[in-house]
């Protein structure tokens, strides 16, 4: 494994890592990102980008996944083969659960499909740099997370509470996965159709919460005393139980 | 010319070969009883059985000629609609693709031009790009799903219909388009309940939303609006019908078609892409989907789900 990068923490702007074969979405988003805050380092090919990511303090890469020649996706493999845990988030073109999973056990920690709200991808940076215990894995770049009894293996995409194996449908699951490798983040319907269903119409609310209720059905969880999932009235769901890596 | 041209298409494509076996029979028959001569009576059994069997033949050869035909046909037209569908779905998919950055890029720009200080008339104008830049991004994401719908098998999970319509139903009327409206839903229950439809219980949810919500939409509030579910044979039929405008003839098989909009529903908000929604959500899910409409009388929409 890679020594601990530097880090930027305790300057006052996290500094980002923009990558996207788009001059137009480097130069638009860059701006808006640093008067949101960041210093910006833009990268237009994943070869670029990974070089970067590799010799300068990056607090965070945002990588688009469809660039010629090294893909987002391939950029992130990379380096986390190298040892790096950077977070990652993934601006993705495709909307199928399938991708959104891989893009997930990929160590991602966060995507978005374009075309996005960008306060929502500021809100999402800031999520994840919240969240992020530097140098370290993040939750995401971890296959089997643990809150209390309740422990997921996020690559088998089974979950246990004790002994007890839960029975879940394929999108209750992902649903559980992104709950627990996003705790104590206001996650709005709208998110979570998006992630889950890889697309947000107008009538998917009540989708999201027949499989928050089916998971709460499977934990054996009290909507009016939970322990994992609370429900923050007319806004969304949030993941209130502490999250560790298995082994941690 | 052109006669003559025709005679000798229908001589290629006229079938001699059964004529010329019958003929065969005849002759094979005739030999028979003339070498027999006076023992007619003894062998005119044998030749009424090779007769029988010549024509037996034949009889058989011309039915499995016209299966194999029909068979050749249907598999030329399924193979033509599906290849008809996988363009449609590549072209839809390169148009989100090529649609998404541009827009991307759109949105952004917009937004940082809104973070500054503009006077109001300004602000104002920003909004109402913004407004439609939403719309747009929306209907980029209608068209990806359309084309996504096509690719894979939806969730197979046995969806109870009754809870599904009810739920509707209960969305329906919380709903603006639906307060004080005649909305009725009736679900068979006798001799036996409703049968499961296997299948993906959001998309089902999304596509009987979606009638409902039309049938709601293009009818006057004083209209009635109906939901009914039975079973017929191994499927699940669920009809969505209103006592609305309809839709003109001439536009009735148009509508399912993706952004296509009938004539008299201009002036109501849509995007076109509700019906393109339901057709591929019901395809997937093996189904087949009817819509019978009189204009100025009301629309029915018919779909049938295998029940699982």
């Amino acid at each position: 494994m890679a020594e601990p990068r530097p880090q930027s923490q305790g300057s006052e702007r996290p500094t980002i890592l923009l990558a996207d074969d788009e001059h137009a979405i480097r130069e638009t988003l860059g701006q808006f990102l640093h008067r949101a805050g960041f210093d910006v380092i833009e990268a237009g090919t994943g070869e670029r980008a990974l070089e970067l990511a590799q010799t300068r303090v990056v607090d965070l890469c945002v990588l688009d996944v469809l660039m010629p020649g090294l893909d987002g996706r391939e950029v992130l493999r990379r380096l986390r083969r190298a040892g790096s845990f950077t977070p990652v988030l993934l601006l993705t073109q495709v909307g199928d659960a399938g991708e959104r999973a891989m893009a997930l056990e990929e160590g991602a920690d966060d995507y978005l499909n374009k075309p996005f709200d960008p306060h929502e991808l500021v809100a999402r940076v800031r999520a994840i740099l919240r969240r992020s215990d530097r140098g370290a894995p993040s939750l995401t770049a971890s296959s089997v997370l643990q809150s209390g009894p309740l422990r997921l293996d996020r690559l088998a995409r089974r979950a246990w509470i004790g002994e007890n194996e839960l029975t879940l449908t394929p999108k209750a699951m992902l649903l559980l996965d992104y709950l627990m490798t996003h705790p104590n983040e206001l996650l709005t319907r709208e998110r979570l159709l998006e992630v889950v269903w890889g697309w947000e119409y107008p009538v998917g609310s009540r989708a999201v919460d027949n499989r928050v209720a089916e998971l709460r059905r499977a934990l054996g969880e009290d909507a009016a005393e939970p322990v994992w999932l609370e429900t923050a009235p007319g806004q969304g769901y949030r993941f209130i139980g502490e999250v560790r890596r298995e082994g941690t | 010319v052109s006669t003559l041209r025709i005679g000798v298409a229908r001589i290629r494509t006229w079938r001699w070969w059964p004529v010329a076996a019958t003929l065969l029979a005849g002759v094979i028959v005739a030999a028979a009883v003339r070498i027999v001569g006076g023992r007619l009576e003894a062998y005119a059994t044998v030749s009424l059985w090779v007769a029988l069997l010549a024509v037996a033949v034949i009889v058989a050869a011309v039915i499995a000629s016209r299966v194999a035909t029909r068979a050749a046909v249907e598999r030329a037209n399924t193979r033509a609609l599906e290849q008809a569908r996988a363009e449609r779905r590549r072209l839809l998919l390169r148009l989100d693709h090529e649609l998404k950055n541009p827009l991307t890029a759109a949105r952004v720009g917009l937004a940082n031009l809104t973070s500054l200080p503009l006077p109001e008339h300004a602000a104002e104008s920003a909004r109402g790009v913004e407004e439609q830049m939403l719309r747009m991004s929306q209907l980029v994401a209608n068209l990806r799903k359309l084309a996504e719908l096509g690719e894979r098998p939806a969730e197979r999970a046995p969806v109870d219909m009754a809870e599904l319509l009810a739920e509707v139903e209960t969305d329906l009327r919380d709903a603006p388009a639906g307060q004080g409206r005649h909305l009725v839903v009736t679900v068979s229950r006798a001799p036996w309940p409703l049968p499961p439809v296997r299948g993906d219980r959001d998309l089902l949810y999304l596509a009987f939303h979606n009638l409902a919500a039309n049938a709601l939409k293009f009818s006057d509030p004083t209209d009635t609006v109906e939901i009914r579910a039975f079973e017929n044979r191994d499927h699940v039929v669920v009809e969505v019908a209103d006592t609305g405008r309809g839709i003109p003839i001439s536009e009735q098989d148009d509508v399912w078609e993706e952004l296509a909009r009938a004539g008299n529903a201009r002036g109501v908000e849509g995007s076109g892409l509700g019906l393109a929604l339901v057709r591929s959500i019901v395809a997937v899910h093996g189904g087949h989907a009817s819509l019978t409409s009189r204009e100025g009388a009301g629309t029915l929409v018919r779909l049938e789900l295998p029940a699982a």
